[in-house]
């Protein structure tokens, strides 16, 4: 799986490629730990628009970071989430723990709010 | 003249003429028939041998070199006879006794040879019968250190051998006579050199502990210097190149018999954590139930197969008098040991909040286990997904609670199956559950199949996940057979779907069925 990423101001967006599984899982989590750890605060978004799928590694993976980054007085958000991707998040109604944007634009929108 | 006091080549000399005495006294009894009166050979100024027999005096009328290696090594004398022609005969007789001499000290080279591989091989059995009992890493270092001893011929040996954490394991035999800041500088310089280091020591600050020289010999295992054998004071004399061989060959050996040692150590390791691994799973088997409560108004089974060794997934039942009957599966996040460990915790919190509160309703199962189970969830970055079922049989109905699980069936026997969807997120996502009571009638032969999400994405030779709409399809053509029957059958045809493929998650089920 790719990871790459761009800054939209204060927020760094953090972009998944391919499947996002406990093959995957490592890499982005020792990604998103760096960011917790050098960014004060830590307002992540991750655009999940080229992931096709996610298990439940990744699923935690991305519930540990968005816990530590509101621990950290940031936040994780969510974009561009494909359908089965999010019917995953629906059907473990993780869409009720994560805010989910249909765009990056959006999230990017939400944080300056 | 003794022959001990000989030159190395005159001694050789003297052992060309033994062994061809009678070629020698040949060609004296032809020089005596052109008219000499003896023949004889020289050495160092003393005389090897002179022919006839019991000559005493000789005054040489000639004298001609006799050479190895391009020196003299000795003189072959005539007397009684000096013309021209006598003379070149006597020049070709030393040249072929040079040639002898030549051919002899080759012959002395190859035996030299011979005996020192045969000393190797004798060391090489003296090491592996020394060594072949020692399962211990310390035994076998001081083992090869007093073999070592032995077959070089020296005071005392040590055997080191570097540690994961690269600390030293040093044993010393018979006695310690060196500091481990030398043997540790040694095993620097050896590292680069990957070659022997010869130390005299005669004129440094150790010679006090009487300590003359060490040869000091690099060990290789798995393609690096891990190791290293020291000798000091070869007795009598320095450390000489047969020694260097020998020690090399020593080294080899001892090399593969640590090497052996750590694979053999290894082995055990590996074959503790698989005692350990299959303990584990023994246990975990233990904690989810084999035999069912008998439950008035429901016919259920269940099974549980997790994908590696120990799983995350798990059941209950909890069946206490006057109370409603209620059931659970949970699927912890990962897989392996720690995904176990959460499960076992997360069971026997499930287990003891419904036995424990006065009104334990789904949501409030749900809710107390979340606030109990948060923070080592967070820990260790998990979470779990759980569905709480309970079935009242005075109003046939079915409460439940879903944080976060999924799929959960049901199937009324009049009609189509449905997912029953999660409303509250896994336990361990956020600090309160958001999972409300539900209920629904369960009526006879109505059907409830909760099951982990093994099940729905065990996948197929092209990748693709048997999903939901075929699990709908396959429990509506089940539903009208014994619960048993509905779990094999669905169990069943999940496995032929991965014809084969290894179970990537653990597989977990509940079958309740209204009678």
């Amino acid at each position: 799986m790719e990871i790459k990423s761009h800054e939209a101001g204060d927020i760094i967006v953090m972009e998944l490629e391919g499947r996002f599984d406990a093959y995957s899982a490592p890499k982005a989590n020792e990604w998103l730990e760096e960011v917790m750890t050098n960014r004060k605060p830590p307002n992540v978004i991750v655009n999940l628009e080229n992931v096709v799928f996610v298990d439940s590694t990744a699923l935690a993976t991305l519930v540990q970071a968005m816990k530590r980054c509101r621990q950290l007085d940031g936040d994780l958000r969510l974009s561009n989430l494909k359908q089965p991707v999010r019917m995953i998040f629906e059907l473990t109604r993780l869409d009720r723990a994560f805010e989910i944007f249909n765009l990056e634009e959006e999230a990017v929108g939400a944080f300056a709010a | 003249m003794s022959k001990s006091k000989l030159s190395p080549e005159a001694r050789m000399l003297s052992t060309v003429i033994s062994g061809q005495r009678s070629q020698f006294r040949s060609l004296a009894d032809a020089w005596m028939t052109t008219g000499a009166t003896s023949l004889s050979v020289w050495a160092n100024g003393s005389r090897l041998a002179a022919w006839p027999k019991g000559t005493e005096e000789i005054t040489p009328s000639m004298k001609a070199p006799i050479r190895l290696n391009g020196g003299d090594v000795g003189e072959l004398w005539v007397e009684g006879i000096g013309t021209p022609a006598a003379e070149k005969t006597l020049i070709a007789n030393a040249g072929f006794i040079s040639r002898l001499a030549r051919m002899e000290k080759e012959l002395m080279g190859m035996t030299e040879r011979l005996i020192d591989t045969q000393d190797q091989l004798l060391a090489v059995y003296g090491l592996t019968e020394a060594t072949r009992n020692h399962l211990e890493m310390d035994d076998l270092l001081k083992q090869l250190a007093k073999t070592a001893t032995g077959l070089v011929g020296c005071e005392s040996a040590f055997l080191l051998l570097k540690n994961p954490d690269d600390s030293l394991n040093i044993e010393h035999y018979p006695e310690v006579r060196l500091d481990e800041e030398l043997i540790q500088s040694c095993l620097t310089k050896v590292s680069g050199t990957k070659s022997e280091l010869l130390l005299n020591l005669s004129e440094t600050e150790y010679s006090r502990a009487g300590l003359r020289n060490l040869l000091f010999t690099p060990i290789i295992i798995r393609d690096e210097v891990s190791a290293a054998i020291g000798l000091i004071n070869k007795k009598d004399q320095d450390f000489g190149s047969p020694d260097i061989k020998l020690v090399r060959v020593i080294a080899e050996h001892a090399g593969s018999r640590m090497e052996h040692l750590i694979l053999f150590q290894e082995s055990i390791e590996q074959s503790k954590l698989q005692v350990e691994a299959d303990l584990a799973k023994k246990v975990q088997l233990r904690l989810l139930p084999t035999t069912f409560p008998q439950v008035e108004g429901v016919d259920l089974w269940a099974g549980s197969e997790p994908a590696s060794q120990v799983g995350g997934d798990y059941y209950a039942f909890v069946s206490n008098p006057g109370r409603p009957f209620t059931f659970c599966v949970g699927d912890v996040s990962g897989k392996g040991m720690p995904a176990a460990l959460l499960m076992a915790m997360s069971r026997t919190v499930m287990r003891t909040k419904t036995n424990v509160n006065p009104t334990p309703t789904p949501e409030v199962i749900l809710d107390e286990c979340n606030s109990e189970l948060y923070d080592d969830f967070t820990e260790v970055s998990m979470f779990a997904t759980v569905f709480v079922g309970q079935y009242h049989h005075e109003d046939r109905k079915l409460m439940y609670g879903n944080a976060g699980h999924s799929p959960v069936v049901f199937c009324p026997f009049d009609g189509e199956p449905i997912l029953l969807e999660a409303d509250g997120t896994a336990l361990g996502v956020l600090p309160t559950s958001l999972a409300q009571d539900q209920s629904l009638t369960f009526r006879k032969n109505d059907v409830l199949v909760v099951m982990t999400d093994g099940f729905s994405e065990a996948s197929n030779h092209d990748d693709e996940f048997f999903g939901y709409d075929r699990l709908l399809t396959v429990i509506k053509m089940l539903a009208k057979k014994p619960a048993k029957d509905i779990f094999d059958g669905l169990y069943e045809t999940i496995k032929n779907f991965s014809a084969g493929r290894p179970q990537d998650d653990d597989q977990t089920m509940i079958v309740i069925k209204g009678t």
